[in-house]
């Protein structure tokens, strides 16, 4: 029954990480930015529904917006204001990720003054467990996680295969040029990849409030999880991000049991380790040639 | 006021040496390490195991330590190197994690989360280093000699060998350069050459924890090194004194919480990391010229 | 000509990604001291065939001998060490060292922390370079970074590097795009010069110059296929190949 509770437990986080690891493959994979303060994008989205929630008490409909929309501007902006520049004059991707981490770092810091360093959860009763079987304990949370998972994912395929700008935006990936030929401003697109992907984790973020919970420092493990899926599940492959953040999950509840909780982070470290060194195309991705 | 001086001195000592050497694979081979603490904690853990069960010379602790970090290093950099620059970004960070578990969890070497107490004073040629403020002047020699070290390989054919991979990998590659054995190389000796600030700090301090040596501390170096300016071999000691100096300069100023003094320096240096990238890539002492896209 | 010793024989090699055929069943022989030109429109996969010969691709089928000795499958390193040398058309230098340091480089493939002949080894490089950059015009530069020289002189530094590897053959992809005329005039000079001394030269070209004036041979690709091969002027004068030719080059 252990075994059925962490698979639950399991699925609960990677349908969340999925989600965040989904938001940064994508990218990365459109604009080769290693988008280090996407970990911030979900602590901003996650600290705000908390804020305008908990401690203002808006309607949740209110915060769920304004989450969406504190994390979109971020995001964007970050691609327009900091992440072009850079482009234009250098960009290396070295001097890119160092920008990305002195944001992550300042929002990190920033957070920590505003609300200070300790744990904060959203109290609601969806994360009450329930006893659906003896020793089996699930919360609401944890179909709505993965509700969340499937809704998003599933708009995500649409808009990707079947609308004009969702083709461009893959066609980005593979040849910026080519897409300046069709009339379309590769600039605007970024500024769309962006904006999904940023999206991508406000669920994420605010259902983790919800469940177990927030500190400034998660945008580490946020990052930490979003490089894993990305590497593991195969660079350029959302489907495998997806699967990868599952399965971490799903890795990361069990370690958390077997082999205790300092370990749980060092397990997912070994994994990427040994793929990276193994298989660094991943499940799904494109072959790396070196 | 002497004393809080001499303090300060040393850890810049202590931590210029850490700059000079992650500068080394960062600036010349554009190795990007977030792993540099691990190497520094390896460094001082073994300092201080031999220190306490062999002996207390710093001529045999300091070697012992150079060994073990470079034979760790070793081991690590020759699968990760294989792989392209940015993946061993992501491999760095997990090295780093997975380290600070280590040393949290490893109670026989590393006293695990309690740390190791009770470290010895250091002794040079049969006089031990008792006093903190004697400490200065091993932590400034050591400084030196390291210093020197790496300017000589920098300016000699492993320096242009190192530089010319990171300017152009595929070009070196196709000069008959055996690149991955180059950056091993310059990994070995980078992580050799930190132990002997993991093991000044060990001596220095008395007792050591995991908390000094966590992604907190490797973020704190690279922004030595990128803040100074990458690649020149003034750059990391700028950095370094800017970076230790940052936080008694923001608690002199009364206005700002005190309290808060950690997190406002992050802020700084954060907001410095961003704007240099923008506007002077090259660091503070790098050149500011603009690189042109290959 | 056909007296020469073949250095490199290109036999059936084929590449494809995917299901993308980039070169396709291309057979060619390379005998020392001749001048070799690969023509083609863009895209016929010239700077492919450079790539499989370099170890930067693996080839899907076929085999590249060098001296009778097979190299595909070696690290592109050891490929260059056996005495081929390239430049890129992105030039690819190392633009944050300076002029000198990017051609001594080029006389410095030992991985260890020095290189055998100890100082009066290092010496004898130096003046090396010296004469290189001569050659090459660029002595009066040699303390510059790579990235703060014109176009021109990147294109020349390109040069000095290929010139300093102590090669057998060297590979030129598309050395002289976009030199000015003064510039171009001394390229050619110095390439006359350099093949008078003995260096294999294959290049891709587009500049009907360097083609006609100094090529022994040319060979024409297409679309990852080697469509003829042999003397300039019988080449260039088959109709069906000029119009492939001439109609990319109108667009």
């Amino acid at each position: 029954m252990l075994v059925v509770q962490l698979f639950i437990n399991g699925i609960q986080s990677g349908a969340l990480y999925a989600l965040i690891a989904v938001g940064f493959s994508l990218i990365f994979g459109c604009t080769r930015i290693f988008h280090f303060a996407h970990g911030a994008t979900f602590t901003i989205a996650a600290y705000i529904f908390y804020y305008l929630y908990s401690m203002a008490q808006f309607h949740w409909v209110l915060a769920v917006l304004a989450s969406t929309i504190g994390a979109i501007i971020f995001g964007v902006v970050l691609d327009r204001w900091i992440y072009a520049p850079i482009q234009r004059h250098e960009g290396s991707f070295f001097t890119v990720f160092v920008a990305s981490l002195g944001i992550g770092i300042i929002v990190q810091n920033l957070i920590g003054m505003i609300f200070g360093r300790g744990f904060v959860s959203v109290a609601t009763p969806l994360s009450e467990s329930v006893e659906l079987m003896p020793g089996l304990f699930v919360a609401p949370l944890s179909g709505l996680a993965i509700i969340c998972m499937l809704v998003f994912f599933f708009a995500l395929q649409v808009f990707l295969n079947r609308t004009h700008i969702g083709i461009a935006m893959r066609a980005l990936s593979e040849n910026p040029a080519l897409v300046r030929i069709y009339g379309l401003n590769p600039r605007h697109l970024s500024t769309m990849v962006f904006a999904i992907g940023s999206v991508l984790v406000v669920p994420a973020a605010i259902l983790t409030g919800a469940g177990s919970g927030l500190n400034p420092a998660i945008a580490h493990h946020v990052m930490l999880i979003s490089l894993a899926a990305t590497i593991v599940g195969g660079v350029g492959s959302m489907k495998g991000a997806a699967l990868a953040g599952m399965l971490l999950g799903i890795t990361e509840n069990f370690a958390l049991i077997y082999l205790g909780p300092q370990w749980s982070e060092a397990v997912t470290f070994v994994v990427l380790f040994l793929f990276i060194l193994l298989r660094p195309s991943g499940f799904f991705g494109r072959a790396i040639a070196n | 006021m002497l004393a809080y001086i001499l303090n300060l001195a040393t850890l810049i000592c202590i931590n210029a040496v850490l700059a000079l050497t992650l500068n080394f694979i960062m600036g010349y081979a554009g190795i990007f390490s977030m792993a540099h603490a691990i190497f520094f904690g390896l460094g001082a853990y073994t300092a201080a195991y031999v220190a306490m069960h062999l002996s207390v010379s710093i001529f045999l602790t300091i070697p012992i330590a150079m060994c073990v970090c470079a034979l760790v290093s070793l081991v690590l950099a020759l699968p990760a190197l294989r792989v392209r620059g940015e993946y061993f970004v992501a491999a760095s960070l997990g090295l780093q994690v997975i380290g600070v578990t280590v040393f949290s969890e490893w109670k026989f070497f590393t006293g695990g989360i309690g740390g190791v107490i009770g470290i010895p004073a250091a002794s040079v040629f049969g006089f031990d280093v008792i006093d903190p403020a004697q400490f200065l002047l091993p932590a400034f020699i050591s400084l030196i000699v390291v210093a020197t070290i790496i300017t000589i390989l920098s300016r000699s054919s492993f320096g242009r060998n190192l530089q010319a991979i990171r300017d152009s990998e595929s070009a070196a590659y196709a000069m008959g350069k055996n690149v991955a054995v180059i950056k091993t190389l310059s990994v070995v000796i980078s992580s050799a050459l930190s132990a002997i600030a993991g093991a000044l700090y060990a001596f220095y301090n008395g007792f050591i924890n995991v908390e000094s040596f966590t992604l907190d501390t490797s973020v704190l170096l690279m922004a030595m090194v990128i803040i100074g300016g990458t690649g020149t071999l003034v750059g990391p000691l700028v950095g370094a004194v800017i970076l230790m100096v940052l936080p008694s300069v923001f608690s002199y100023m009364w206005f700002l919480p005190q309290t808060e003094i950690g997190a406002i320096q992050q802020i700084a240096y954060g907001t410095a990391m961003v704007l240099l990238m923008i506007f002077r890539p090259g660091g503070l002492i790098g050149s500011s010229g603009k690189q042109a896209k290959s | 000509m056909t007296e020469n010793p073949v250095l490199l024989r290109i036999s059936n090699l084929q590449k494809n990604f995917g299901g993308l055929k980039v070169t396709q069943n291309v057979s060619l022989d390379m005998r020392a001291g001749i001048v070799t030109t690969l023509v083609g429109p863009n895209g016929a996969g010239k700077t492919t065939l450079f790539n499989l010969i370099t170890g930067h691709l693996a080839p899907t089928g076929g085999d590249i001998l060098w001296q009778g000795e097979s190299l595909v499958g070696l690290a592109h390193w050891k490929i260059a060490r056996k005495g081929i040398a390239r430049t890129f058309q992105d030039l690819r230098l190392f633009d944050r060292m300076t002029v000198e340091e990017n051609v001594l480089s080029v006389m410095e493939p030992i991985a260890w922390l020095w290189q055998p002949g100890g100082r009066s080894g290092l010496q004898h490089r130096k003046r090396k370079v010296k004469d290189i950059l001569e050659k090459t015009r660029l002595s009066h530069k040699s303390g510059v970074r790579a990235l703060d020289l014109s176009y021109a002189e990147r294109k020349f530094l390109s040069m000095a590097r290929i010139m300093a590897a102590d090669a057998k053959i060297w590979l030129l992809d598309e050395p002289a795009s976009g030199l000015d005329r003064g510039s171009y005039s001394h390229f050619l000079d110095l390439l006359r010069s350099e093949v008078k001394g003995g260096v294999t030269v294959c290049i891709i070209e587009h500049n009907l110059d360097i083609v006609y004036g100094i090529s022994d041979r040319i060979a024409f690709l297409d679309q990852g296929k080697l469509m003829a091969d042999g003397e300039p002027e019988a080449v260039l004068k088959d109709p069906h190949l000029t119009a492939i030719y001439f109609g990319d080059r109108a667009e």
